[in-house]
């Protein structure tokens, strides 16, 4: 048994019957073996895309988070991926409890922002290369079968992870954060 | 310009960053759409490992643009 996460975005014609009605099919894939789990569901709602897909400037977007038995998702994504009124899917392993918010002091950003302006001097002439970047968009339709790879990733990093804390600790700027983090914070506030 | 020493997702003890945080990946991505060398927001070995990964998940789901201001 595995905790994992699926992003749905459907095209935002669907009214909200047949979303779910959709979403019930693909949840029985899940379910029909035994000890599976829906842990949650998440409308997100209509969102704008960053990008057209298919000609669709907006999708309905639904998080799921399952715990289920690998041997299930096969079945799962193949009636994802023979539907086409769903513009997209990802099914990633999820990482345990649910992310915490991260931006939210008012006083860091501003700090973030001045780094980024002074950032964006030396690209300038990044800004010409967009028409050799724009073969890369293309690549997203191969992505979708590799929604699978994805979850083993995740599984990988997890090893990859534990492996490298003990490492880090050798660079003299990275020990300082793990182990001075307190006195840091204390002299930027003198 | 004061030199960053610590991570900000250090800062905030941040254990997976999160692929559908779009406000904070969109953050870390210049004006067109690369994601920002670790150089440039003093983002730690791991958490720019982790930052990659989601960018790119973020990319696929349309969260973040591939390019951005590049109209075909």
């Amino acid at each position: 048994m595995r905790d994992y996460e699926v992003v749905y975005i459907f095209k935002s014609s669907l009214t909200t019957e047949e979303i779910e009605g959709r979403l019930e099919a693909y949840h029985g894939k899940i379910l029909a073996a035994e000890g599976s789990e829906i842990t949650a569901v998440d409308h997100w709602g209509k969102r704008q895309l960053a990008y057209p897909i298919d000609r669709n400037d907006n999708g309905y977007y639904v998080v799921t988070q399952f715990t289920a038995s690998p041997g299930v998702l096969p079945d799962f994504e193949r009636a994802l991926k023979l539907d086409e009124d769903l513009l997209r899917h990802l099914v990633v392993l999820s990482e345990g409890e649910m992310p915490m918010p991260i931006m939210d002091e008012r006083g860091r950003d501003d700090d973030d922002n001045g780094n980024r302006r002074r950032g964006r001097d030396d690209r300038d002439d990044a800004a010409g290369k967009g028409d050799d970047a724009a073969g890369e968009v293309d690549d997203d339709t191969d992505e979708g079968g590799d929604a699978a790879d994805d979850t083993d990733d995740a599984a990988d990093d997890d090893d990859a992870d534990k492996g490298d804390d003990a490492e880090e600790g050798s660079e003299a700027e990275e020990g300082d954060e793990a182990e001075e983090g307190d006195d840091v914070d204390a002299k930027r506030e003198d | 310009m004061a030199f960053r020493k610590v991570c900000k997702f250090c800062e905030r003890n941040v254990e997976r960053l999160d692929y559908k945080d779009a406000d904070t990946l969109g953050r870390l991505i210049t004006d067109r759409g690369k994601i920002l060398p670790r150089r440039a927001t003093g983002t730690c070995a791991r958490h720019q490992r982790q930052l990659g990964t989601a960018i790119k998940r973020a990319r696929y789901l349309a969260l973040i643009p591939y390019i951005q201001g590049y109209h075909s």
